[in-house]
């Protein structure tokens, strides 16, 4: 037995030593980088173009590795925490928030004015999602905004007009409808629906924001959507969803991508074939839609209800703070900047390159194997500068925490057991408890609370008397733009 | 044996369980008493860990105390009570499947009746199939021919193959028996609703003929059922009390069983929550006042919860049967409405108020061939034959054979299984609705289990999900404190 035991033993620390010597990156010559990521031909492709890159600036030549198997924000978090966090990773909305607060992120804001990848190289609507409380986290990938998807083929199949590139909430109400009533006769099984959105707490910041409502105030700290307007959103989405079904609820649309025979890109085929008239999604759709044929694409933007806006983010690229490569991975965003890759990101039809300026490109407005995408390319280059707003993210509360009250609060509306007055109540009042809690726990967040209530005052003195804020004491992206639009902003600081 | 053999005796034996006392403390002890720790601190992920310097913080009891003013922890405290309705239901299901497994091993001469009834099952559904041209609503057909198969299959093997089928839930990994029902449950094209909605529609049938019959028919008679179990419920507890076989505790929770769906049922009818709970406090007071007034000839039971386990048990089956009476009144006159256009099979997993039976028939299908049946075939094959034989001269019943020598000398089993079926039933759920509902919708489906997860690990609360997690700690230990206070462990008892 003792020998068994002392066998068992010796395979192991044998098994282990075999491991720790054969691990890919331990014979390289050069830098090995992990990067958390999807892997699919543009990730792959943008690596390759990352080394000519180097190559081409007589850099030292790095090697790249994907990790496609801990995208998940936990094991992100969980990773990093513990210490063996991947050099490179893909940080998406609300990650920025968890990561950036967790000091597991590396502060790349003076590397990146030195190397030219500071928030100034990317859209100016995406600096809050940039920087986290005034430190620069990363560089986006691409910049992503969720514009209305028309399979012009499914409305002509029913004889109905197409909606108009701006819309009303009315005319959304009336042409689906219309839509409904003629692509589901009485009997019909398979439902057919009017339009299918990206996430629910986009179309909700979208409809609240159509109508001059945040969820937060100018300063975020308070949640303040117990108000009429967001009454009459949830109005709105109970009717749509329940009463008209126009929207499938969660679980419709999770039964039906569950009784397509395409998991994964079940949404995609589902618009393909006319199952749903319209998709909420950004630009990226397309690479999930080209492998489906040429279709008559057509984008147009949201309804609303007098604001015209459309929420606008980014997928970030930021690094481990502990990785061993800091120079390394800071190329890899400067890369970022570069030529060929924006023009990549045109080209494969992912969302709108980092770099403003090559939405002109003709690879991104007029790619020439995909005409039916034109009308697309013109509406995304012009509508994410123009009306895209980021999500306003109150330091005070997670957005994950926000989005999750929301959700509940939409289902148990959607179930019947709260009216609208009371989902619009109990969203802002459990909002607002979380941010009581973070003031009990975090000494420091009390403190910045503490002054921005002081500016929130000021702010409201001057809509009282209805004069101009200062931009500078805003902190929430939606009422900087909503003002500007408003004419109700000043750059003098009135105290 | 020298004092220098022993010390190297005990070394080597040391040695041996080093691994085994090395995992205990790292991964049971040690994070144990942390997580007892940290659930009177501040914790939270993001700002206290290897990056930051932030000083963790002594709370006291204040996670405890926003965790009691916390609504959602109610709400989902509420959903654990809830699923746990069915463990009853879940433990006779096992029993009575080993039950049909000791009897159909025992009885191999009914081979051919057994293959003449699979023959006709056959034949008919493969008719039905063919005449139909197998279209999707009659998959209940394609169900009775694996009926068929099975009852063959059985009894050629005496019982082999039912043991195999009966057991098949606990050799599949979960996620992946979760996934399944989740495509059983769509309510487009899932097998559940498919076999569901022929009836349905036949039931609408029905229900549109004799729209009085269920508007008001339906309703009277789960009335007089409800009033029939009170009636029953209500004398039992006087002959008990009485006969001084049940104490002032015990009187207590078997009247409390019976307010309890009364008050529920008020609700339903749209009776504010206050004045349901006066109704059920006046007829709690007036049957106590009624029953505790009563002289007792025998003198006073020896304890105040004399026969309170029983009580106990027997609540945890009236309960939900009078819940299901009650909904049968409140949905009974709306169903003439509802049958005009056709009553419509349930979206099971996106229907806030059908996710919760959903899980629970999963669960229920998942634990009656579970290792509670195991443990009821042991316990059977362990019974005496001679107990039999005797009550067979004596003439007794199935009936009375069951009750009187199977029930009690099945005593410790049940008791072993309800404990760890409580135990089960608090702490689970988490996986099941996080790969089937992700907890939804609205929260329905979310456990206090699944809470830990939210806050530990979703918003990185870990002192605050320590707390939870202790509370739901503390429930464990009261329930199996209770149980082995309570619950009749010996065969004797």
């Amino acid at each position: 037995m003792k020998s068994v035991f002392l066998g068992i033993i010796i395979a192991l620390v044998a098994s282990s030593s075999l491991l720790y010597w054969t691990q890919p990156d331990r014979d390289s010559p050069i830098p090995v980088l992990y990067w958390i990521t999807q892997d699919d031909e543009v990730k792959r492709e943008t690596i390759v173009l990352f080394k000519e890159w180097l190559a081409e600036k007589n850099l030292p030549q790095v090697d790249i590795k994907i990790d496609n198997t801990n995208q998940g924000v936990m094991k992100k978090l969980t990773q990093g925490l513990a210490g063996v966090g991947s050099d490179i990773m893909d940080v998406y909305g609300n990650e920025i928030e968890l990561f950036g607060s967790s000091g597991m992120l590396m502060d790349v804001t003076e590397t990146a004015k030195e190397l030219g990848f500071s928030p100034d190289a990317t859209y100016p609507a995406l600096r809050s999602d940039v920087l986290h409380e005034g430190k620069q986290y990363g560089f986006p990938r691409n910049a992503a905004a969720a514009m209305y998807w028309i399979n012009k083929d499914t409305f002509a199949r029913y004889g109905i007009e197409e909606p108009p590139h701006r819309w009303t909430w009315d005319e959304f109400e009336r042409i689906g409808k219309q839509f409904v009533a003629a692509a589901n006769p009485p009997g019909t099984r398979d439902r057919i629906y009017f339009m299918k959105p990206a996430s629910s707490a986009v179309t909700m910041q979208e409809f609240r924001r159509g109508m001059g409502l945040s969820a937060y105030n100018e300063t975020m700290t308070e949640c303040i959507l117990d108000d009429p307007r967001s009454v009459e959103v949830y109005r709105r989405v109970y009717r749509w969803v329940i009463e008209l079904q126009l929207i499938p609820t969660i679980a419709d649309a999770s039964a039906m991508t569950a009784d397509s025979a395409i998991p994964g890109g079940a949404t995609f085929h589902l618009f393909a074939v006319g199952r749903y008239a319209m998709l909420n999604l950004p630009r990226w759709a397309l690479i999930r839609l080209r492998p489906l044929g040429k279709l008559p694409l057509r984008v147009i933007e949201p309804p609303n209800t007098g604001f015209s806006n459309i929420v606008f983010g980014c997928g970030l690229i930021s690094a481990y703070t502990n990785t061993k490569y800091p120079e390394e991975t800071a190329r890899f965003m400067q890369f970022l900047t570069s030529e060929s890759f924006n023009l990549l990101v045109a080209r494969s039809g992912d969302s709108l390159p980092p770099v403003p300026k090559y939405t002109q490109s003709e690879e991104f407005l007029r790619p020439p194997e995909h005409p039916e995408e034109w009308q697309a390319g013109e509406v995304f280059s012009s509508a994410a500068p123009e009306i895209g707003i980021p999500t306003s993210r109150s330091p005070f509360v997670q957005t994950t925490v926000f989005v999750r009250i929301e959700s509940q609060v939409q289902q148990s509306l959607l179930a019947g057991r709260l009216t609208p007055e009371e989902a619009a109540k109990t969203q802002a009042d459990r909002t607002n408890k979380e941010i009581l809690i973070t003031l009990t726990e975090d000494p420091k967040k009390k403190v910045l609370y503490a002054e921005l209530q002081e500016v929130q005052k000021k702010i409201d003195e001057l809509k009282a008397a209805n004069l101009p804020i200062p931009r500078e004491w805003i902190t929430n992206p939606f009422h900087l733009r909503y003002y500007e639009h408003k004419g109700m902003l000043t750059e003098e600081d009135a105290s | 044996m020298s004092y220098r053999s022993k010390s190297r005796s005990l070394l080597v034996g040391l040695m041996f369980l080093l691994p085994n006392i090395l995992g205990f403390l790292a991964f049971i002890l040690v994070p144990l008493v942390l997580s007892f720790v940290l659930s009177f601190t501040d914790w939270d992920v993001l700002r206290h860990n290897i990056f930051s310097d932030d000083p963790l913080r002594f709370t006291g009891l204040d996670n405890f105390v926003r965790l009691f003013t916390h609504p959602e922890f109610w709400q989902y405290l509420g959903n654990t009570f809830f699923m746990m309705l069915g463990l009853p239901f879940a433990i006779a299901g096992s029993l009575c499947a080993a039950l049909l497994l000791t009897r159909a091993s025992k009885k191999r001469h009914q081979v051919k009746p057994a293959l003449i009834i699979a023959t006709i099952i056959m034949v008919v559904c493969g008719l039905g199939l063919l005449s139909g041209g197998m279209p999707e609503h009659q998959v209940w057909l394609f169900f009775g021919i694996l009926a068929a198969m099975t009852l063959v299959a059985g009894v050629m093997t005496g019982g082999v193959v039912y043991r195999t089928l009966f057991y098949l839930p606990n050799f599949t990994a979960g996620v992946a028996t979760f996934v399944l029902w989740k495509k059983m449950y769509n309510p487009n094209t899932g097998p559940v609703n498919q076999a569901v909605a022929p009836v349905l529609d036949g039931f609408s049938a029905w229900v549109n003929s004799m729209p009085g019959l269920f508007a008001y028919g339906l309703p009277i008679l789960a009335g007089i059922f409800a009033i029939g179990i009170a009636w029953w419920q209500v004398r039992r507890l006087r002959i008990a009390w009485d006969l001084s076989e049940a104490g002032i505790v015990s009187i207590i929770a078997g009247i409390i069983s019976l307010l309890v769906p009364l008050g529920l049922c008020l609700t339903w009818f749209g009776v504010g929550p206050i004045i349901a709970l006066l109704v059920a406090a006046t007829c709690f007071l007036a049957i106590y006042l009624w029953l505790v007034n009563r002289p007792q000839p025998w003198g006073k039971p020896k304890t105040k919860d004399k026969g309170l386990g029983t009580e106990v048990a027997l609540a945890m089956v009236l309960i939900p049967v009078l819940l299901a009476v009650a909904a049968s009144l409140v949905v009974g006159p709306t169903l003439p409405a509802a049958a005009v256009t056709g009553i419509e099979a349930p979206d099971w997993l996106g229907n806030y108020y059908w996710a919760k039976p959903a899980l629970m028939i999963m669960g229920l299908w998942a634990a009656i061939g579970s290792n509670n049946m195991v443990l009821y075939l042991a316990g059977l094959s362990n019974i005496s034959p001679e107990l039999y034989e005797a009550a067979d001269m004596d003439g007794a019943t199935s009936s009375q054979r069951f009750w009187h020598i199977t029930w009690p000398q099945l005593a410790p089993v049940t008791f072993f299984i309800a404990i760890m079926s409580v135990i089960g039933g608090l702490q689970g759920g988490f996986e099941m609705a996080r790969v089937m509902t992700q907890g939804g919708p609205a929260g329905s489906t979310t456990t206090l289990g699944y809470f830990i997860f939210i806050e530990g690990f979703e918003t990185g609360r870990l002192g605050y999900a320590s707390a939870v997690a202790w509370v739901l700690f503390a429930l464990v230990f009261g329930l199996s404190v209770f149980n082995f206070r309570y619950g009749n462990r010996h065969v004797a008892d």
